[in-house]
């Protein structure tokens, strides 16, 4: 893969945490004019709280999270969180722990729906992915590391 | 400019997967622009509803990081000839609504 067009391609993610590290860039800004405080949030503590007002979560082997374990191009991470193994879910956060914002996507459930949320994320760098469930009032979470290979070959 | 959505989703034994691809650039707002210096304009989706027969079932929330366009697949306690609606709009204000009768 030449650089430049993978760099090109890349979005976010590379750019985004250099610029962050940079002291370039605070999200927080860049996203001021999105009011969620949970989606601007930089630590995944802060992000849960503003979710679900906690962030003491229990791990349930329940929660069946898959992820690549390693992940070739990190701005397309296929994630998914199936929890229909658990009574009562109310909502599924995911989050990616060393993205500058490391919130990526929460899902209420009502009515007719079931524990169940399938989507592609970016990632910046090898890192954890992390999956929330809220399921009768207490939040459970599953863990895995995604290793990104930046510059395409190998890892 | 309405938002492009494709949709497909099958019941099975009551339980149906949803699925959907959109067409949108997800532009977190924090990717530089080398020429200029300055980061792209964040435009990305940020509200994802989904209801069956008039009924929410869904309501998601995005940032930035979900991929570029974006694919998602929920379930859904529904049968065939449900009615499944799929509605969102992004930080700018656009919006993209799809909906398909359950095969």
């Amino acid at each position: 893969m030449k650089r430049r067009s993978f760099l090109k391609g890349t979005l976010a993610t590379g750019a985004a945490a250099v610029a962050v590290n940079a002291g370039l860039l605070t999200p927080s800004t860049v996203l001021a004019e999105w009011n969620k405080a949970a989606f601007s949030a930089k630590s995944t503590d802060d992000a849960l709280n503003g979710v679900f007002g906690s962030s003491a979560t229990a791990a349930s082997g329940d929660i069946k999270l898959k992820a690549p374990a390693i992940a070739e191009n990190g701005a397309v991470t296929p994630v998914t969180v199936d929890a229909t193994a658990m009574s009562g879910v109310e909502s599924i956060a995911i989050l990616a722990s060393k993205n500058p914002i490391p919130l990526v996507c929460t899902y209420a459930f009502a009515g007719s729906a079931i524990g169940y949320a399938s989507t592609r994320i970016k990632m910046g760098e090898t890192m954890n992915v992390i999956a929330v469930v809220k399921a009768g009032g207490k939040l459970f979470k599953a863990e895995q590391e995604v290793k990104v290979t930046i510059g395409g070959c190998g890892g | 400019m309405a938002i492009k959505i494709r949709m497909r989703g099958k019941s099975k034994g009551g339980v149906a997967e949803v699925k959907a691809l959109i067409k949108h650039p997800m532009e977190s707002g924090v990717r530089m622009n080398k020429k200029t210096g300055k980061p792209f304009p964040a435009k990305f989706i940020d509200t994802v509803t989904v209801t069956v027969n008039g009924a929410a079932a869904v309501d998601s929330q995005w940032s930035g990081a979900v991929s570029a366009n974006p694919y998602m697949a929920i379930k859904v306690n529904a049968n065939s000839g449900d009615e499944v609606k799929l509605s969102l709009t992004d930080n700018t204000g656009a919006a993209g609504e799809a909906s398909l009768k359950l095969k």
